[in-house]
């Protein structure tokens, strides 16, 4: 780090974020039931990023360039890789902005449950979790992947910051599969800070269960609008509109037409009105500042504009870091409800997908069950295709709560008037 | 001229081989893969200036085999003190067991390896390094005004360009190869909003090389404004199913997100994968033929040997409508006992390899595009791909694109309707195919992820074809 902010301060660098990054990753890969391979990655890798202020036209600006410095460069690698980040960033004429200020605090070590431990200890129980609901013989695990990861950052700036933390994960992905009456097979992930045995078990034999349906489902819903239900995962991937939409860098480039204390999820919410809060998942900004759980709407209104310190500069407000997990209070009414009236309750997709710049989301329906007539039958086939802009406005969320890295809120939420292509 | 090899690999060299020859005396099989990848991306918008290094990369894995048991250890910083931590650090991987009880291992036998000593670098007109920042940077900007300059109705235009230079060195008990490969990709995209929606278009560009590339760029601005204003006017797709006729890139993405995924013989392992129980029967029009290789065309995906150490290879999936064989890296070819196709691709040294397509491409047929949107009674021409995700098992589709516009008597008419997803079952749509047109391209802007990770740089392509497909 001394050799890095030297070179700089030989350049005459005055501004810049030097971030280090140490991942210990210990990796297993299971076909079935049998490890088919054991990997470690133990990396370092440190980015500096330079700021040059100058100015073009009259205008004051400051141009930004960023450079990765490898274990076992040279002296004179570094230098050069630094003149060269250095010379790249009188071109880079974006209008002048102030860094924001850093801290400086000792180390930071992850005191959760998985901080300590040998991660092939943990490994071992995470997996242990993994497979346990895997027992019933006509629908099993097909393969899995889990990744026990280590990371130590630390951040070093020119605004005084000087952090250094500790976080340990867990994240993989699974396949189901069912080979009968259909051979059928699913796609599932998962993310944990925590151990969270008891969670990643039973959401292993939901999917095991909604696979099972898979097996049976045949046919494709009948092309037409229905009022659809989504659950889980979608949760997330819905709601990051709202996160998409109220970024600095989409607002000011117009993107986005959000402005602080607009309603908008749009003047007339006949459904529930949305709440959400951004949680902090890393404990300071790029900058080294502390970083905060924050309100984001309230009842339906932009509450923070979040994003990095440039366009949040540009837009006269307070630089708040990155955020990528919300947190949504669970609505009043119990999943039943939602499946009350006639829906398509779309449990499992190829890729579901929201396009924040557009607003719809959709994606091809891998499994869901038609609520019709007092009848439940499982489908499969067929596209969603929905507006968020069409259906905010009548949005009902249940009280059953689903929690994974990016996501802590309601299971399900139920829309009405979207469009499904069918048969 | 010829992409010049790494000055850190080729300092590396000496100490590589000595690590490789440490790894050999102590395991079955060792191997031993050096990756230095080096580039930069550039991007002007109306609010925004960046340059950044890209995806860059240095570093090292090993993979070893002890007792039928594989096991890989990456990292970052390799010294001659190191090489016995290196080797201790792999022996503790196979021994350590990382399962909980009742989960059991698999075991392989060593790979057959042939003698094969390869030296191999592509070749690029323009060096990024003849050009500075700041030139590149004008360049960009002088795309993006020009576009902007075209319509007050453009929200924003963007110009981007990315290089990519990479050498990787493979050691083994009887491997030693070298490649060195640089490829260039850029783009423009366009923004507008109606109502609160904003609509995007964009006009990719790529190939293997340097700068050249840039010249390219230029003529794609007035397609890509032009495109954005048509989608001003845009309507929601009316569900329902189509005779379709898709572009060269709409094409791609069908062959690689449909079919391309199912012939991933890492899937056949698993029991993930339809396709072998198609091998030698029709899945497709007789008018099909279908390649992946990373010697099958010159694209961003073209390399002389994988990460596994196994050459290149130009292989035929589909001929004329009946499916051949799949595609597969070293460790599945092991389990299936079939001869592994060059298909073994990693992220970057820091990640697995599993078997990743390459350039993956229809073709081209006799027809003439004009003739065969001539053909069309009602129906879409299908333009501007965005995403599409694969379904091995089920072989059911999924494609968003952009832009679908509407064909009636043969003629288009102007009204077009967007977002748009393409759904169905894999063989049925192939079998749909009834022309293709007489000049294929590719197009290899885009990453592939292996379910939701594991990117690497791929190209697809194809000539246009007809075929009936559900929309919604």
């Amino acid at each position: 780090m001394e050799k890095i902010i030297s070179a700089l301060h030989g350049l005459g660098v005055e501004q810049y974020v030097i971030t280090e990054r140490h991942t210990d990753s210990l990796e297993a890969f299971y076909v079935k039931k049998s490890l088919d391979l054991t990997r470690r990655a133990d990396t370092t890798v440190r980015t500096v990023q330079v700021f040059r202020p100058f100015e073009k036209d009259g205008q004051k600006m400051l141009g930004d360039s960023e450079v990765t410095l490898r274990p076992g460069m040279s002296d004179g690698e570094i230098r050069a890789a630094l003149e060269g980040a250095w010379f790249a960033a009188q071109f880079v004429a974006n209008p002048w902005y102030p860094l924001p200020a850093g801290v400086q605090e000792p180390f930071r070590a992850d005191e959760g449950g998985f901080g300590g431990k040998p991660l092939a200890e943990s490994m071992k129980v995470m997996t242990q979790a993994l497979f346990a609901a895997d027992t019933a013989q006509d629908v099993f695990l097909n393969s899995a992947e889990v990744f026990m990861r280590r990371n130590v950052t630390r951040i070093v700036t020119s605004q005084g910051a000087d952090v250094r933390w500790e976080q340990y994960d867990v994240w993989g992905e699974y396949v189901c599969q069912c080979p009968a009456p259909q051979d059928v097979e699913t796609y599932h992930q998962f993310n944990y800070r925590q151990p969270e045995t008891e969670v990643l078990t039973a959401d292993v034999a939901h999917a095991l269960e909604m696979t099972r349906a898979r097996a049976q489902a045949v046919k494709a819903p009948a092309t037409g609008t229905y009022a659809l239900v989504l659950d889980r995962e979608q949760m997330a991937e819905l709601l990051s509109y709202y996160v998409s939409r109220s970024n600095s860098a989409m607002i000011y480039q117009k993107y986005s037409p959000f402005r602080l204390g607009d309603p908008v999820q749009g003047e007339s919410v006949s459904g529930d009105a949305l709440t959400m809060g951004l949680r902090a998942t890393a404990p300071y900004t790029g900058f080294g500042a502390p970083m905060a759980d924050r309100p984001l709407l309230e009842k339906g209104v932009l509450r923070t504009i979040h994003g990095g310190a440039r366009f949040g500069h540009y837009l006269g407000v307070e630089p708040t870091g990155n955020y990528r997990a919300v947190t949504v209070p669970t609505g009043d009414a119990p999943l039943e409800a939602l499946t009350a009236e006639p829906c398509l309750y779309a449990v499992s997709f190829s890729d579901f997908q929201m396009d924040p710049l557009s607003g719809h989301f959709g994606g091809e329906l891998r499994l869901g069950f038609l609520y019709e007539n007092g009848t439940v039958t499982p489908v499969t086939g067929g596209s969603v295709n929905g507006s968020i802009l069409d259906g905010q406005g009548h949005m009902t969320f249940s009280k059953e709560r689903f929690r994974v890295m990016n996501y802590d809120g309601p299971l399900a939420v139920r829309i009405e008037g979207v469009q499904v292509a069918g048969v | 001229m010829k992409v010049q090899p790494s000055a850190f690999i080729q300092e590396k060299r000496p100490l590589l081989l000595r690590l490789r020859d440490a790894l050999c005396a102590e395991f079955s099989y060792a191997s031993v893969l050096a990756e230095d990848t080096v580039g930069k991306n550039y991007r002007v918008s109306r609010h925004s200036v960046s340059v950044g290094e890209g995806d860059t990369a240095r570093g090292f894995v090993v993979k070893a085999l002890d007792k039928g048991r594989y096991a890989e250890y990456s990292f970052n910083e390799l010294t001659e003190d190191a090489i016995p931590d290196v080797v201790d650090a792999v022996k503790k991987l196979l021994e350590q067991d990382v399962r909980p009880a009742g989960l059991t291992a698999n075991t392989y036998a060593p790979p057959p390896e042939e003698p094969t000593v390869f030296s191999g670098a592509t070749d690029y007109e323009t060096d990024p390094a003849s050009m500075s920042d700041g030139d590149i940077l004008a360049r960009l900007t002088a795309l993006r005004d020009k576009g902007l300059a075209m319509d007050g109705a453009v929200l924003d235009l963007i110009a981007q360009m990315t290089w990519q230079r990479y050498t990787k060195l493979f050691l083994s008990r009887e491997k030693d190869m070298t490649q060195s490969v640089m490829f260039t990709t850029g783009a423009v995209a366009a923004a507008a909003m109606q109502d609160q929606q904003v609509k995007q278009s964009y006009v990719p560009c790529s190939g293997l090389g340097g700068m050249e590339l840039m010249g390219a760029m230029e003529e794609n601005v007035a397609p890509c404004v032009q495109t954005v204003l048509d989608l001003l006017h845009s309507e929601s797709m009316i569900p329902g199913e189509y005779e379709c006729i898709c572009s060269p890139e709409t094409t791609g993405m069908i062959v690689h997100e449909a079919f391309g995924h199912g012939v991933e013989m890492d899937m056949f392992v698993k029991d993930r994968a339809q396709a072998p129980q198609y091998l030698g029967k029709y899945v497709a029009s007789p008018l099909v033929t279908m390649h992946d290789g990373a010697c099958s065309a010159d694209q961003t995906a073209t390399y002389f040997f994988d990460d596994e150490g196994v050459l290149a290879h130009d292989t035929v999936i589909i001929d004329k409508g009946v499916l051949k064989t799949g595609i597969s890296d070293l460790q599945s070819a092991l389990t299936l006992g079939t001869e592994p196709t060059g298909n073994g691709r990693r992220e970057s040294f820091a990640r697995k390899a599993y078997t990743r397509m390459t350039n993956t491409w229809f073709e081209p047929g006799t027809d003439k595009l004009e003739d065969m949107i001539a053909s069309v009674k009602y129906g879409m021409y299908l333009e501007c791909p965005s995403s599409g995700m694969e379904d091995p098992k089920n072989w059911g589709i999924q494609c968003m694109v952009n832009i679908a516009r509407e064909i009636r008597d043969g003629k288009l008419t102007g009204r077009i309707f967007s977002p748009v997803v393409l759904t169905g079952y894999v063989p049925d749509l192939l079998k749909s195919i009834t022309a293709m047109s007489d000049r294929a391209e590719l197009s290899g802007t885009g990453f592939c992820g292996k379910g939701h990770k594991e990117w690497v740089k791929v190209s697809d392509g194809g000539p246009c074809i007809k075929a009936t497909i559900r929309l919604g």
